[in-house]
Formats: structure tokens, sequence, C-alpha cells
């Protein structure tokens, strides 16, 4: 038997108190690890998002530069239209790598999701779409026979879900046309792969949008000339130009804001489990007054006693860190679902980022909290002196 | 070669709060022996409890010399002076003041730890043994009678080999039975290993089993007696 053995029977011998408390520190940490785990996932994911978009600029009718972002990462239809004119007038622009014009359409499908119902993503696409998204591949199949055939080409996921290959046949609900399925893309980790990818002129024949366009994505030759391009397309009064360095700039920005509303949230529940340990300690070490007597009585000096108080407040914090980052690796999967709920855009891939280093550091920090929390009610049991504490016991 | 454990020169001991002033050793001039069995006896308040305490490293006198195994513990730290208790000096107590939520077995083990001796591992058990209680080992406090409580707080004492066995009315929560069994322990402790031992109690017969009988009354020591033992106990 030694001080550890010592230390942890004490704690078990008050078991629900011990475990509340631990279970404090519990959720400190599991709050913390999963908010940090939370933002640095929510970064790596957004930016491998815009990075797999593969435009650098996109150019909508205008509106909300932010929403429209969104929109197209997302790959959600219900932009704004803007002359397909626009697309002829620019393409010829000097900075232009690589341009290609985008038309999102979406359709209520009462069949999808095994008769649930959903909606399902069309977007009309031209060939050098697949020029500038950098990791789009046909895991099956190839591109459309014609600019305006029935043919379709499947996102990895919408293959997958709806169990389609390439020859089969799609209808477009509420519209009298029936697609013959000519590739299946391999999976990006985008949303875009659960949409429905149609010829350009398909769409606008499909939906009645003839001459129509919901965006145009473009891949400048140098980044850095997207002012003097923005300057050039300023006179088309009913577009605009939006950078998505920007925009991931500005998302990160506001994440990085509510990042700091909810750490302080966060190390406010640290702070209270900081004094939850020192109040449980202090506790037991205010009814074991008799029992720290006896034991300096029989032999223990100062630090023997400071060990073992400080030694029982390491080993709440320690068993709080180990569950609390058990909690967040689990129950971090409930605050991916949440999060996903609340938030206008969330990026596709996982959102919680919970690394070796992030659960050694939080670790570290709990121990390091341990450490001093167990400081004052070790020196206030050790700072005892023997003869008073066994008197006031008779 | 020293002779004396103790030797204790016009030792005071005062309680001073903020309210009174309690003199609670008046000037003692005590030797004691090594391998003596010695019992302080005296009513309550003589100062018996006061004695042992000063002698056991527990307090500091007010004024006076005194020497314990060569040491003078009023120049210590308490660090120090805890390092003397572990080592050299075992206490008993009137009421055992074992550790509630450690075994039999345990509670003997923990002098082992303070004094950072993780090696003797069969002692604790060789020490219950020597008082009987070989098959309560694994029993907690709760579960014992009084006899059997004090009997391992003297094992608890013994754990360290300690020079000199202070008790402090060991009998107090006892019947007379437990009583009389307890000092045949000590007694048999003095014998067999040289132990020196020193009792506090109120009880006279028992008093009086032992080799030197130190009355005190008032702070002040009253009679010394030296007994000489016709029954060879």
């Amino acid at each position: 038997m030694k001080f550890f053995i010592l230390a942890y029977k004490n704690l078990k011998r008050r078991k629900s108190r011990s475990f509340l408390t631990i279970g404090g520190v519990a959720v400190a940490v599991a709050v913390l690890v999963a908010l940090l785990g939370f933002n640095a996932g929510y970064q790596e994911a957004l930016t491998s998002d815009v990075d797999k978009m593969g435009y650098q600029v996109i150019v909508t009718a205008k509106g909300c530069p932010y929403e429209a972002a969104t929109m197209i990462l997302s790959g959600e239809a219900g932009l704004r239209f803007m002359d397909e004119d626009i697309y002829n007038q620019i393409t010829s622009d000097p900075d232009i790598d690589k341009i290609t014009p985008l038309l999102a359409q979406l359709a209520y499908d009462p069949e999808k999701q095994g008769g649930k119902g959903g909606f399902i993503n069309y977007l009309g696409i031209e060939k050098s779409y697949i020029e500038l998204k950098p990791n789009v591949k046909f895991k099956s199949g190839g591109w459309f026979s014609a600019e305006n055939a029935n043919e379709a080409i499947l996102g990895y996921e919408a293959a997958e879900s709806e169990q389609k290959s390439v020859g089969d046949k799609i209808s477009i609900p509420d519209k009298d046309i029936t697609l013959i399925i000519v590739g299946i893309f391999e999976r990006t980790a985008t949303q875009e792969d659960g949409a429905v990818f149609l010829p350009l002129k398909t769409t606008q024949r499909v939906f009645d949008i003839e001459g129509k366009l919901t965006g145009i994505g473009i891949k400048l030759k140098q980044i850095e000339k997207i002012s003097e391009f923005e300057e050039r397309l300023y006179p088309i009064a009913s577009i605009q130009v939006i950078s998505m360095s920007q925009v991931k700039g500005t998302i990160l920005n506001l994440v990085n804001s509510a990042k700091i509303l909810i750490m302080s949230v966060a190390f406010i529940a640290i702070f209270v489990a900081i004094i939850g340990v020192i109040n449980t300690i202090l506790m037991s070490v205010f009814e074991r007054t008799q029992e720290i007597g006896i034991m300096k009585a029989i032999g223990a000096s100062r630090s023997d006693i400071f060990k073992l108080i400080w030694m029982e407040t390491l080993i709440i914090c320690t068993l709080g860190g180990i569950f609390g980052s058990v909690i967040a690796i689990f129950g971090g999967n409930l605050i991916e679902l949440l999060v996903r709920k609340v938030m206008p855009y969330a990026p596709g891939g996982r959102l919680l980022l919970i690394t070796p280093d992030l659960l050694v550091y939080s670790f570290l920090g709990v121990i390091i909290v341990g450490i001093i929390s167990g400081l004052y009610p070790a020196f206030k049991a050790a700072s005892m002196r023997p003869i008073e504490v066994i008197r006031s016991g008779e | 070669m020293r002779e004396h454990i103790v030797k204790a020169d016009k030792l005071k001991k005062i309680y001073s709060s903020t309210s009174q002033k309690i003199i609670a050793l008046k000037k003692i001039d005590v030797e004691i022996k090594k391998g003596e069995f010695v019992t302080i006896m005296g009513p309550s308040g003589a100062g018996k409890t006061t004695f042992l305490n000063l002698i056991g490293c527990l307090d500091r006198p007010t004024s006076g010399k005194l020497d314990i195994l060569g040491c003078d513990p009023t120049k210590f730290n308490e660090e120090k002076l805890s390092r003397i208790r572990v080592e050299k000096i075992g206490f008993v107590f009137e009421d055992f003041f074992l550790i509630s939520f450690l075994n039999a077995l345990e509670n003997v083990q923990l002098p082992l730890i303070f004094a950072r001796n993780y090696k003797n591992n069969n002692r604790p058990r060789d020490l219950l043994k020597r008082v009987g209680l070989d098959h309560r080992l694994t029993h907690f406090p709760n579960e014992l009678s009084g006899g059997e409580l004090q009997r391992v707080a003297v094992a608890r004492a013994l754990a360290n080999n300690p020079e000199i066995l202070l008790a402090d009315e060991p009998t107090g929560n006892l019947d007379s039975r437990n009583a009389q069994e307890l000092f045949n322990l000590f007694r048999d402790l003095n014998r067999e290993k040289g132990l020196t031992i020193v009792v506090a109690t109120h009880n006279v017969r028992l008093g009086y089993s032992a080799d030197r009988v130190i009355h005190l009354n008032d702070g002040k020591m009253e009679k010394d007696e030296r007994l000489v033992k016709q029954d060879g106990r």
C-alpha cells in the first residue's frame, strides 16, 4: 500500500460525492475538447470545401454575396437568375484562366429516401465544369453525348442512395421527361455528391428557363488581379463578383467570434469545476480533521499529508479528464448533428476534429488545474496540528 | 552510551488562550531509562496527557530541557519532529484512533508508508499475529471489538520498531478483562524486546503492575515509585 492507494481508498469511501465531482470536471473537459475540436474541424472542413470547389471567384445575380457563396458551396438551388449573355460577355476577359456557367435547380421528389420525400438538386453544367473541379472524376460512364441530350450524370451519393448505375433511367418529378444516366462521379466529399448533373441546355429547356444561369464559376490566371477583374465587371449592374477567399475569411471570422463567446462559457464551466473540486476536497479535509491528526500523531509529516490530499485532487482531475475526453469523442457527434441543424452553412466532412494533440493538451490542462486546485486544501490539511486535532475529537 | 530514553529537566508547559492561562506542567524533572515499564498515574487534569504529548514529540514544552533519544525536540522543526515520531515513537490512544476506511492490516501498514518503509512487507502481519489477531487481518475497525481495536492500535504503534511505546489511558474504553490482557501484552513486549513503555492510566491495580509508577498531581510530580516484583511478572 502506498500513498496513491491511500488517496484512492479515501475517495472510494465517499463514492457519490467523488463521482459527482469527477462528473463536473468531465463535463468541463468535454465542453472544452468538443469546442476546440469543433473549431478546428470546421475550419478544416470549410477550407477543404472551398478548395475543392475549384472556383476562386463566382459571379452571381446581385444579392447577398455570402448567401450566394454558401448556396453555391452547399450545392443548393434558390439563387436568382442572371442572363446567359453576361457569361458570353465576360468569357473573353484576359485575366480569366477557366470559366464555367452554372444553373442550379431544385425539385421535390416525394419518392426520395424511401417514400419520406426530399429535394433533389439539379445542376446544369458544361464541359468546362470538369476542368475547373480538381477532384471530379468519373467512377463509371462519361460525359453527355450532346449539349442538349436527355442525359444525366449522378453524384456519388445520389447514385448510391437511388441504387442507379450507368444505363438506368431517371425522371424529374412533375416534368414529362426521362433521362438516361451516362455517368457517375466519384466521391468528392462535397455537397455536390448528392446532385444530379444535366447538360446546361437540357436544364434550361426542362425547367423552362431558357437563356438563364444562377452563377458563373471562374478561376483567374492570377488571383492577385481580382480587384482589377472586379472593376471591369462593375458596369454590369445586375451582377456581383464574389471572391471565395474573402467569403472563407468572413465565415471563419464569424465562427471565430462565436468561438470566443463559447470559449468563455467553457472557461466558466472549468472555473465552476475547479471550485467544485476545491469544495469537495476541502470539505473532506474538514470532515477528516481527526483522521489527519491521527496520521500526524503516528508519524505522518506535513509533506505526507500534503501529498495525500493533493493526490486525491489529482485522481479526481485525471479521472475527470479521461471521462471528459471520452464524452467529447462520443458526444461530439451529437454536437455535430445539432450544429448542422442550426448553422446556416456547415461544410461537408467531419465538423468535429479531435486530434491526439488536442486530447493531450486538454489532459495536461486539467492536470495543471488539478495541481492548482489541490494546493489550498492540501496546505490547509498539512497545517493542522496533531495535538489540537486529537483533542478536538475527544 | 546513552542509557536514558527520556530526560526532562524543569519541564514546563503552559496552555494559554486569550482568556486564560493553564499551567499543565510545573517544572517536572524525570529520567526514563531504556527498557523501563513506567506508568504515570494521577487524577484528571494532573498533566499526564501533557507529559506524554511532550515526550511523544506531539507538542513542545514552554520551558525546561527535554532530551528524547538524544535529541532536543525544541530545536526541531515540524518535519523533523514527525520523522522522530514515525521512526522512534509508537503511540496508543484511549479512543484507539484507527483509520476507519482501512482494515486492520492496512492500519498497521500505515506508519510504514509514512516512514517510506515499503520493503518490510511481512512485519504488519507478524505484529497482528503477535497481538493475537491473525484471524482479523482484513476486518475493518467497525467489525472489531474494543479489545481487538486496541490490540490493532498496539500493532500499529510497533510497526516501525520504535524505541519507546507511549500509551495514553489505553484501557479507558476497555472492560477489565481486556484491560488486563492489554497490560499483559505491554509487560510481555517489555520483557521480550526490552521495549521502553510509558503508560498513563487511572487504573491503580494495572498501574502497579509496572516497574515504576510516577504520580502526577496538579502538574507536579508527587511520587516516583520503583516497584520490586515478587511474582516474577
